[in-house]
Protein backbone atom coordinates (compact mmCIF):
# COMPACT_ATOMS: atom_id res chain seq x y z
CA UNK A 1 0.00 0.00 0.00
CA UNK A 2 1.18 3.42 -1.06
CA UNK A 3 1.92 5.73 1.97
CA UNK A 4 2.08 9.15 1.10
CA UNK A 5 3.78 10.98 3.76
CA UNK A 6 7.25 10.43 3.62
CA UNK A 7 7.92 9.59 7.67
CA UNK A 8 5.70 6.97 8.87
CA UNK A 9 2.48 6.90 10.74
CA UNK A 10 3.78 6.60 14.22
CA UNK A 11 5.34 9.94 14.14
CA UNK A 12 1.63 11.25 14.86
CA UNK A 13 2.31 9.99 18.32
CA UNK A 14 2.10 12.95 20.93
CA UNK A 15 1.25 15.35 17.65
CA UNK A 16 -2.00 16.62 16.68
CA UNK A 17 -4.29 14.60 14.43
CA UNK A 18 -7.82 16.05 12.62
CA UNK A 19 -10.44 13.67 11.80
CA UNK A 20 -9.52 11.47 8.68
CA UNK A 21 -5.80 10.95 9.58
CA UNK A 22 -4.83 7.31 9.07
CA UNK A 23 -2.28 6.57 12.58
CA UNK A 24 -2.04 3.20 12.32
CA UNK A 25 -1.61 1.15 9.15
CA UNK A 26 -1.86 -2.04 10.59
CA UNK A 27 -0.61 -4.30 7.38
CA UNK A 28 2.54 -3.13 8.27
CA UNK A 29 2.32 -4.43 11.62
CA UNK A 30 2.11 -8.08 11.98
CA UNK A 31 1.27 -10.80 15.30
CA UNK A 32 0.33 -7.78 17.39
CA UNK A 33 -2.59 -7.03 19.42
CA UNK A 34 -3.29 -3.10 19.79
CA UNK A 35 -5.73 -1.74 22.03
CA UNK A 36 -7.54 1.44 20.68
CA UNK A 37 -8.98 3.73 23.51
CA UNK A 38 -11.19 7.01 22.49
CA UNK A 39 -10.88 8.54 19.37
CA UNK A 40 -9.79 6.11 16.97
CA UNK A 41 -11.74 3.94 14.74
CA UNK A 42 -10.67 0.68 12.99
CA UNK A 43 -10.83 0.97 8.86
CA UNK A 44 -10.47 -2.13 7.04
CA UNK A 45 -6.46 -1.82 7.57
CA UNK A 46 -6.49 1.49 8.70
CA UNK A 47 -6.82 3.11 11.80
CA UNK A 48 -7.72 6.55 11.52
CA UNK A 49 -8.84 9.70 14.20
CA UNK A 50 -12.38 10.46 14.69
CA UNK A 51 -11.65 13.19 16.71
CA UNK A 52 -9.32 15.94 16.94
CA UNK A 53 -6.45 16.18 19.55
CA UNK A 54 -3.39 14.92 20.84
CA UNK A 55 -2.55 10.82 19.92
CA UNK A 56 -1.20 9.28 22.70
CA UNK A 57 0.83 5.95 23.11
CA UNK A 58 1.52 3.99 26.14
CA UNK A 59 3.31 0.90 26.30
CA UNK A 60 3.17 -1.98 25.30
CA UNK A 61 0.04 -1.64 22.88
CA UNK A 62 -2.79 1.21 23.78
CA UNK A 63 -3.79 4.25 21.51
CA UNK A 64 -5.87 7.16 21.73
CA UNK A 65 -6.58 10.45 21.46
CA UNK A 66 -6.49 13.21 24.04
CA UNK A 67 -9.12 15.90 23.42
CA UNK A 68 -11.44 17.79 25.74
CA UNK A 69 -14.87 18.51 24.99
CA UNK A 70 -17.85 20.23 26.43
CA UNK A 71 -19.56 16.48 26.56
CA UNK A 72 -18.86 13.44 28.00
CA UNK A 73 -17.86 9.69 26.79
CA UNK A 74 -19.56 7.17 29.49
CA UNK A 75 -16.44 5.03 30.64
CA UNK A 76 -16.74 2.18 32.96
CA UNK A 77 -15.25 2.77 36.52
CA UNK A 78 -14.80 6.77 35.62
CA UNK A 79 -16.47 8.71 38.65
CA UNK A 80 -18.79 11.11 37.76
CA UNK A 81 -21.26 14.08 39.03
CA UNK A 82 -24.73 13.48 37.91
CA UNK A 83 -28.04 15.54 38.22
CA UNK A 84 -31.17 13.52 38.87
CA UNK A 85 -33.99 13.92 36.18
CA UNK A 86 -36.55 11.46 36.61
CA UNK A 87 -37.37 8.24 39.42
CA UNK A 88 -38.70 4.66 38.06
CA UNK A 89 -39.72 1.88 39.93
CA UNK A 90 -36.54 0.18 39.57
CA UNK A 91 -34.01 3.00 38.80
CA UNK A 92 -33.12 7.04 39.14
CA UNK A 93 -32.67 8.28 35.71
CA UNK A 94 -29.44 10.49 36.15
CA UNK A 95 -28.09 13.19 33.37
CA UNK A 96 -24.17 12.59 33.20
CA UNK A 97 -23.77 15.01 30.05
CA UNK A 98 -23.72 11.93 27.68
CA UNK A 99 -25.32 11.04 25.05
CA UNK A 100 -27.88 8.56 26.71
CA UNK A 101 -29.41 9.27 30.69
CA UNK A 102 -27.68 7.19 32.87
CA UNK A 103 -29.50 4.38 35.18
CA UNK A 104 -28.72 3.91 38.80
CA UNK A 105 -30.51 1.15 40.27
CA UNK A 106 -32.86 1.96 43.54
CA UNK A 107 -31.09 -0.84 45.28
CA UNK A 108 -27.43 -0.06 44.73
CA UNK A 109 -26.25 1.55 47.67
CA UNK A 110 -24.75 0.25 50.71
CA UNK A 111 -27.01 -1.52 52.86
CA UNK A 112 -29.51 -0.96 49.93
CA UNK A 113 -32.67 -2.97 50.15
CA UNK A 114 -36.05 -2.39 49.21
CA UNK A 115 -37.23 -1.04 52.23
CA UNK A 116 -34.88 1.69 52.51
CA UNK A 117 -34.62 3.44 48.97
CA UNK A 118 -33.20 6.85 49.33
CA UNK A 119 -35.60 9.33 47.76
CA UNK A 120 -34.08 11.98 45.48
CA UNK A 121 -35.74 14.67 44.36
CA UNK A 122 -35.34 16.20 40.98
CA UNK A 123 -32.05 18.15 40.46
CA UNK A 124 -30.27 16.38 43.13
CA UNK A 125 -26.40 16.63 42.77
CA UNK A 126 -24.42 12.65 43.01
CA UNK A 127 -21.25 11.17 43.28
CA UNK A 128 -21.50 8.01 41.50
CA UNK A 129 -19.48 5.12 39.61
CA UNK A 130 -19.88 4.41 36.20
CA UNK A 131 -20.71 0.11 36.09
CA UNK A 132 -21.43 -0.48 32.57
CA UNK A 133 -20.92 1.51 29.51
CA UNK A 134 -21.90 -0.07 26.27
CA UNK A 135 -22.44 0.58 22.85
CA UNK A 136 -26.14 1.71 22.40
CA UNK A 137 -27.23 1.01 25.82
CA UNK A 138 -27.80 3.44 28.98
CA UNK A 139 -24.98 3.76 31.34
CA UNK A 140 -25.35 2.27 34.59
CA UNK A 141 -24.18 4.02 37.60
CA UNK A 142 -23.81 3.01 41.16
CA UNK A 143 -23.80 4.89 44.34
CA UNK A 144 -20.67 2.14 46.36
CA UNK A 145 -17.14 1.21 44.97
CA UNK A 146 -16.58 -2.03 43.94
CA UNK A 147 -16.39 -3.63 46.86
CA UNK A 148 -20.19 -2.32 48.32
CA UNK A 149 -18.80 -0.02 50.70
CA UNK A 150 -20.36 3.98 50.15
CA UNK A 151 -16.86 5.49 49.94
CA UNK A 152 -17.94 8.68 49.31
CA UNK A 153 -20.38 8.40 46.81
CA UNK A 154 -23.82 9.97 47.36
CA UNK A 155 -25.48 13.01 47.37
CA UNK A 156 -23.09 16.19 47.69
CA UNK A 157 -25.08 18.86 50.09
CA UNK A 158 -24.46 22.52 49.92
CA UNK A 159 -22.12 23.70 48.20
CA UNK A 160 -21.60 24.72 44.03
CA UNK A 161 -21.86 22.90 41.39
CA UNK A 162 -19.86 24.26 38.24
CA UNK A 163 -19.50 22.88 34.35
CA UNK A 164 -16.08 22.72 33.23
CA UNK A 165 -14.50 20.65 30.07
CA UNK A 166 -13.59 17.16 30.26
CA UNK A 167 -9.55 18.06 29.57
CA UNK A 168 -9.89 20.15 32.67
CA UNK A 169 -11.51 17.54 34.87
CA UNK A 170 -8.74 15.51 34.08
CA UNK A 171 -6.03 17.99 34.76
CA UNK A 172 -7.65 18.11 38.52
CA UNK A 173 -7.71 14.75 38.73
CA UNK A 174 -4.24 14.08 37.92
CA UNK A 175 -1.51 13.64 40.29
CA UNK A 176 0.69 15.33 41.34
CA UNK A 177 -1.72 17.72 42.20
CA UNK A 178 -2.86 20.47 40.22
CA UNK A 179 -0.73 23.88 40.54
CA UNK A 180 -4.15 25.74 41.05
CA UNK A 181 -5.43 23.36 43.68
CA UNK A 182 -2.30 23.55 45.27
CA UNK A 183 -1.70 26.48 45.41
CA UNK A 184 -5.47 27.33 46.66
CA UNK A 185 -5.40 24.94 49.42
CA UNK A 186 -1.96 26.36 51.23
CA UNK A 187 -4.40 29.38 51.77
CA UNK A 188 -8.10 28.58 52.09
CA UNK A 189 -9.78 25.61 53.08
CA UNK A 190 -12.41 23.61 51.01
CA UNK A 191 -13.71 20.48 50.16
CA UNK A 192 -14.04 19.17 45.97
CA UNK A 193 -15.87 16.69 44.26
CA UNK A 194 -14.50 16.57 40.58
CA UNK A 195 -16.57 14.09 38.10
CA UNK A 196 -14.61 13.50 34.89
CA UNK A 197 -17.84 13.77 33.18
CA UNK A 198 -16.74 18.13 33.28
CA UNK A 199 -18.68 19.02 36.33
CA UNK A 200 -16.77 20.40 39.98
CA UNK A 201 -18.46 20.47 43.08
CA UNK A 202 -17.02 23.13 45.68
CA UNK A 203 -17.99 23.13 49.70
CA UNK A 204 -16.78 25.54 52.19
CA UNK A 205 -17.28 27.06 54.98
CA UNK A 206 -18.09 30.46 53.68
CA UNK A 207 -19.84 31.82 50.65
CA UNK A 208 -15.75 33.93 49.53
CA UNK A 209 -13.98 30.57 49.39
CA UNK A 210 -16.48 28.83 47.51
CA UNK A 211 -16.51 31.73 44.70
CA UNK A 212 -12.93 32.56 44.89
CA UNK A 213 -12.52 28.73 44.70
CA UNK A 214 -14.73 28.60 41.44
CA UNK A 215 -13.31 31.25 39.39
CA UNK A 216 -9.46 29.73 40.14
CA UNK A 217 -10.84 26.66 39.24
CA UNK A 218 -12.10 28.34 35.92
CA UNK A 219 -10.11 30.54 34.76
CA UNK A 220 -7.16 27.90 34.85
CA UNK A 221 -7.98 25.99 32.17
CA UNK A 222 -5.66 27.46 29.54
CA UNK A 223 -2.96 28.86 31.96
CA UNK A 224 0.32 27.05 32.48
CA UNK A 225 1.55 26.34 36.36
CA UNK A 226 3.31 29.75 36.93
CA UNK A 227 0.54 31.71 35.52
CA UNK A 228 -2.07 29.59 37.35
CA UNK A 229 -0.04 30.41 40.93
CA UNK A 230 0.03 33.93 39.69
CA UNK A 231 -3.35 34.24 38.50
CA UNK A 232 -4.32 32.73 42.23
CA UNK A 233 -2.30 34.71 44.62
CA UNK A 234 -3.60 37.60 42.40
CA UNK A 235 -7.52 36.70 43.42
CA UNK A 236 -6.31 35.86 46.99
CA UNK A 237 -5.34 39.19 47.20
CA UNK A 238 -8.72 40.76 46.48
CA UNK A 239 -10.53 38.71 49.22
CA UNK A 240 -7.94 39.45 52.22
CA UNK B 1 -3.24 35.42 -17.50
CA UNK B 2 -4.05 38.02 -14.57
CA UNK B 3 -7.28 39.48 -14.67
CA UNK B 4 -8.22 42.53 -12.10
CA UNK B 5 -11.14 41.72 -9.93
CA UNK B 6 -12.52 44.74 -8.57
CA UNK B 7 -10.78 43.98 -4.88
CA UNK B 8 -7.31 43.17 -7.24
CA UNK B 9 -7.57 39.68 -6.57
CA UNK B 10 -6.13 37.05 -9.49
CA UNK B 11 -8.94 34.42 -10.71
CA UNK B 12 -7.91 31.83 -8.31
CA UNK B 13 -7.21 33.77 -5.44
CA UNK B 14 -9.36 33.28 -2.48
CA UNK B 15 -10.37 35.98 -0.10
CA UNK B 16 -9.08 36.30 3.37
CA UNK B 17 -9.24 33.31 5.57
CA UNK B 18 -10.31 33.73 9.56
CA UNK B 19 -11.55 31.08 12.08
CA UNK B 20 -12.01 30.04 15.58
CA UNK B 21 -12.99 28.17 17.16
CA UNK B 22 -15.00 27.61 21.26
CA UNK B 23 -16.21 30.87 21.34
CA UNK B 24 -19.77 30.34 22.22
CA UNK B 25 -20.07 29.82 25.80
CA UNK B 26 -22.92 27.42 26.30
CA UNK B 27 -22.73 25.82 22.71
CA UNK B 28 -21.22 22.61 23.19
CA UNK B 29 -19.20 23.40 20.14
CA UNK B 30 -18.96 26.08 18.37
CA UNK B 31 -16.89 28.27 15.37
CA UNK B 32 -17.14 31.31 13.43
CA UNK B 33 -16.05 31.26 9.72
CA UNK B 34 -14.90 34.29 7.67
CA UNK B 35 -14.02 34.77 4.18
CA UNK B 36 -13.18 38.82 3.19
CA UNK B 37 -16.49 40.30 4.43
CA UNK B 38 -18.28 36.93 4.66
CA UNK B 39 -19.15 36.14 8.15
CA UNK B 40 -21.08 33.05 9.55
CA UNK B 41 -21.22 31.21 12.71
CA UNK B 42 -22.11 28.11 13.69
CA UNK B 43 -23.04 26.11 17.41
CA UNK B 44 -23.00 22.63 17.84
CA UNK B 45 -25.53 21.12 21.02
CA UNK B 46 -25.10 17.41 21.07
CA UNK B 47 -25.15 14.52 21.37
CA UNK B 48 -28.23 14.50 23.24
CA UNK B 49 -30.94 11.51 23.62
CA UNK B 50 -34.01 10.77 21.76
CA UNK B 51 -34.23 11.24 17.88
CA UNK B 52 -37.08 13.04 15.89
CA UNK B 53 -40.04 10.92 14.32
CA UNK B 54 -39.29 8.97 11.18
CA UNK B 55 -35.62 9.24 11.89
CA UNK B 56 -33.41 5.70 11.97
CA UNK B 57 -33.36 4.81 15.91
CA UNK B 58 -29.86 2.67 14.75
CA UNK B 59 -27.91 5.90 13.52
CA UNK B 60 -27.29 9.83 15.15
CA UNK B 61 -29.40 12.24 13.77
CA UNK B 62 -28.14 15.84 12.53
CA UNK B 63 -30.55 18.31 12.60
CA UNK B 64 -29.77 21.95 10.35
CA UNK B 65 -31.14 25.04 11.78
CA UNK B 66 -30.26 27.77 9.12
CA UNK B 67 -30.70 31.50 11.03
CA UNK B 68 -30.63 34.52 8.23
CA UNK B 69 -29.47 37.68 8.84
CA UNK B 70 -32.39 39.46 8.70
CA UNK B 71 -35.82 38.32 7.37
CA UNK B 72 -38.18 35.61 7.88
CA UNK B 73 -37.53 32.13 7.68
CA UNK B 74 -38.49 30.80 3.62
CA UNK B 75 -37.73 28.45 1.25
CA UNK B 76 -34.00 29.59 0.48
CA UNK B 77 -33.45 28.75 4.42
CA UNK B 78 -35.27 25.85 4.07
CA UNK B 79 -32.98 24.65 1.48
CA UNK B 80 -29.73 25.23 2.49
CA UNK B 81 -30.95 23.35 5.71
CA UNK B 82 -31.53 20.50 3.94
CA UNK B 83 -27.97 20.70 1.61
CA UNK B 84 -26.39 21.25 5.04
CA UNK B 85 -27.92 18.34 6.43
CA UNK B 86 -26.70 15.83 3.73
CA UNK B 87 -23.30 17.08 3.92
CA UNK B 88 -23.01 16.69 7.25
CA UNK B 89 -24.99 13.68 7.51
CA UNK B 90 -22.24 11.99 5.03
CA UNK B 91 -19.25 13.11 6.86
CA UNK B 92 -20.16 12.25 10.77
CA UNK B 93 -20.20 8.68 11.70
CA UNK B 94 -23.83 8.55 12.77
CA UNK B 95 -23.41 4.92 14.23
CA UNK B 96 -21.34 5.52 16.87
CA UNK B 97 -24.15 7.01 19.13
CA UNK B 98 -27.32 5.67 18.08
CA UNK B 99 -30.94 7.33 19.09
CA UNK B 100 -29.35 10.82 19.82
CA UNK B 101 -29.69 14.22 18.03
CA UNK B 102 -27.00 16.55 17.25
CA UNK B 103 -28.07 20.27 16.44
CA UNK B 104 -26.49 22.47 14.14
CA UNK B 105 -27.19 25.98 14.09
CA UNK B 106 -26.12 28.44 11.73
CA UNK B 107 -26.03 32.02 12.07
CA UNK B 108 -25.51 34.51 8.80
CA UNK B 109 -23.49 37.51 10.51
CA UNK B 110 -22.74 38.99 7.25
CA UNK B 111 -23.64 37.75 3.82
CA UNK B 112 -21.10 38.96 0.80
CA UNK B 113 -21.03 36.07 -1.46
CA UNK B 114 -20.17 32.26 -0.96
CA UNK B 115 -22.53 32.03 1.75
CA UNK B 116 -23.46 28.72 1.63
CA UNK B 117 -19.22 27.18 1.72
CA UNK B 118 -18.53 29.60 4.58
CA UNK B 119 -21.71 27.99 6.37
CA UNK B 120 -20.31 23.88 5.63
CA UNK B 121 -17.02 25.17 6.81
CA UNK B 122 -18.39 26.69 10.35
CA UNK B 123 -20.05 23.92 10.74
CA UNK B 124 -17.71 21.52 9.93
CA UNK B 125 -15.24 22.90 12.44
CA UNK B 126 -17.89 23.56 14.78
CA UNK B 127 -18.31 19.57 15.01
CA UNK B 128 -14.81 19.21 15.25
CA UNK B 129 -14.92 21.90 18.07
CA UNK B 130 -17.93 19.48 19.86
CA UNK B 131 -15.73 16.05 19.42
CA UNK B 132 -18.94 14.79 17.27
CA UNK B 133 -17.14 11.61 15.78
CA UNK B 134 -16.34 12.75 11.98
CA UNK B 135 -15.07 10.35 9.33
CA UNK B 136 -13.42 13.07 7.15
CA UNK B 137 -13.09 16.80 7.18
CA UNK B 138 -14.90 18.88 4.58
CA UNK B 139 -13.90 21.81 2.87
CA UNK B 140 -16.27 23.93 0.73
CA UNK B 141 -15.46 26.51 -1.85
CA UNK B 142 -17.69 28.78 -4.44
CA UNK B 143 -17.14 29.30 -8.06
CA UNK B 144 -18.61 31.13 -10.83
CA UNK B 145 -18.82 31.69 -14.87
CA UNK B 146 -18.24 34.51 -15.94
CA UNK B 147 -19.57 35.34 -19.19
CA UNK B 148 -16.46 35.46 -20.54
CA UNK B 149 -15.80 32.10 -20.02
CA UNK B 150 -13.37 32.49 -17.13
CA UNK B 151 -13.81 30.73 -13.82
CA UNK B 152 -13.31 33.01 -10.79
CA UNK B 153 -13.43 31.63 -7.18
CA UNK B 154 -14.74 32.72 -4.01
CA UNK B 155 -16.88 35.57 -5.97
CA UNK B 156 -18.42 38.38 -3.58
CA UNK B 157 -21.89 39.18 -4.04
CA UNK B 158 -22.13 41.97 -6.04
CA UNK B 159 -20.50 39.50 -8.85
CA UNK B 160 -22.35 36.48 -7.85
CA UNK B 161 -25.86 37.80 -8.20
CA UNK B 162 -25.38 38.06 -11.47
CA UNK B 163 -23.66 35.22 -13.16
CA UNK B 164 -23.72 30.99 -12.63
CA UNK B 165 -22.16 29.44 -10.00
CA UNK B 166 -21.75 26.49 -8.30
CA UNK B 167 -21.05 25.79 -4.72
CA UNK B 168 -18.87 22.36 -3.94
CA UNK B 169 -17.89 20.57 -0.97
CA UNK B 170 -14.24 18.56 -1.01
CA UNK B 171 -12.96 16.10 1.64
CA UNK B 172 -9.51 17.10 1.86
CA UNK B 173 -6.09 15.28 1.97
CA UNK B 174 -4.76 13.45 4.98
CA UNK B 175 -6.52 10.68 4.60
CA UNK B 176 -4.58 7.37 3.06
CA UNK B 177 -6.26 5.58 0.01
CA UNK B 178 -8.18 2.17 1.40
CA UNK B 179 -8.51 -0.89 -0.77
CA UNK B 180 -5.79 1.19 -3.30
CA UNK B 181 -8.68 4.10 -4.08
CA UNK B 182 -7.58 7.23 -3.17
CA UNK B 183 -10.26 9.32 -1.58
CA UNK B 184 -9.15 12.39 -1.09
CA UNK B 185 -10.57 15.13 -2.91
CA UNK B 186 -13.33 13.32 -3.38
CA UNK B 187 -16.57 16.18 -4.33
CA UNK B 188 -19.14 15.22 -1.32
CA UNK B 189 -21.79 17.96 -2.00
CA UNK B 190 -22.07 20.03 -5.56
CA UNK B 191 -24.73 22.71 -5.88
CA UNK B 192 -24.93 25.03 -8.96
CA UNK B 193 -27.04 27.96 -9.33
CA UNK B 194 -27.69 29.02 -13.57
CA UNK B 195 -26.74 27.84 -16.59
CA UNK B 196 -23.78 26.38 -17.46
CA UNK B 197 -21.93 24.32 -20.26
CA UNK B 198 -20.84 20.94 -19.30
CA UNK B 199 -17.29 21.39 -19.89
CA UNK B 200 -17.39 24.98 -17.81
CA UNK B 201 -18.83 22.93 -15.01
CA UNK B 202 -15.79 20.44 -14.95
CA UNK B 203 -13.50 22.78 -15.35
CA UNK B 204 -15.05 24.81 -12.22
CA UNK B 205 -14.55 20.90 -10.37
CA UNK B 206 -10.99 21.21 -11.14
CA UNK B 207 -10.32 24.56 -10.26
CA UNK B 208 -12.32 24.23 -6.95
CA UNK B 209 -10.34 21.05 -6.23
CA UNK B 210 -7.16 23.07 -6.68
CA UNK B 211 -8.23 25.59 -4.57
CA UNK B 212 -9.95 23.28 -2.02
CA UNK B 213 -5.75 22.25 -0.70
CA UNK B 214 -5.14 25.68 -0.07
CA UNK B 215 -8.59 25.92 2.54
CA UNK B 216 -7.63 22.34 3.93
CA UNK B 217 -4.31 23.91 4.68
CA UNK B 218 -5.47 26.26 6.94
CA UNK B 219 -8.26 24.53 8.51
CA UNK B 220 -4.96 22.20 9.73
CA UNK B 221 -3.12 24.28 10.94
CA UNK B 222 -5.94 26.56 12.21
CA UNK B 223 -7.11 22.71 14.71
CA UNK B 224 -3.18 22.25 15.58
CA UNK B 225 -2.52 25.86 17.12
CA UNK B 226 -5.94 26.55 18.87
CA UNK B 227 -5.22 22.72 20.48
CA UNK B 228 -2.98 24.21 22.55
CA UNK B 229 -4.49 27.05 23.43
CA UNK B 230 -8.08 25.96 24.30
CA UNK B 231 -9.13 29.52 25.93
CA UNK B 232 -12.95 30.09 26.42
CA UNK B 233 -14.64 33.38 25.47
CA UNK B 234 -16.46 34.81 28.81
Amino acid sequence: MEIKQSSSPTSFIDSTVVPGDVVLDLSSMTNQTIKLGGGLRQDCDAISAMKAGTLRFSKPNKYWIESSQKRYVPCVEDTVLGIVVDSKADNFLIDIKGPALAFLPVLAFEGGTRRNIPKFEVGTLLYLRVVKANFGMNPELSCTDASGKAAEFGPLKDGYMFETSTGLSRKLLSSPTCPVLEALGKKLSFEIAVGLNGRVWVNAASPDTIVVAANAIMNSESLSTAQQIIMVEHLLKNIQ
Amino acid sequence: MEVDREDGRSQNQLRPLACSRNILHRAHGSASWSQGDTKVLAAVYGPKAGTKKNENLRKACIEVIWKPKTGQIGKLEKEYEMILKRTLQSICILTVNPNTTTSVIIQVVNDDGALLPSAINAACMALVDAGIPMRHLAVSICCCVARDGLVYIGPNQARRGSLPNSVHSVLPEGSLSVQGEPIENGIITSVTHGRMSVDDYFYCLERGRAASTKLSDFVRRNLQQQSTDSSKAG
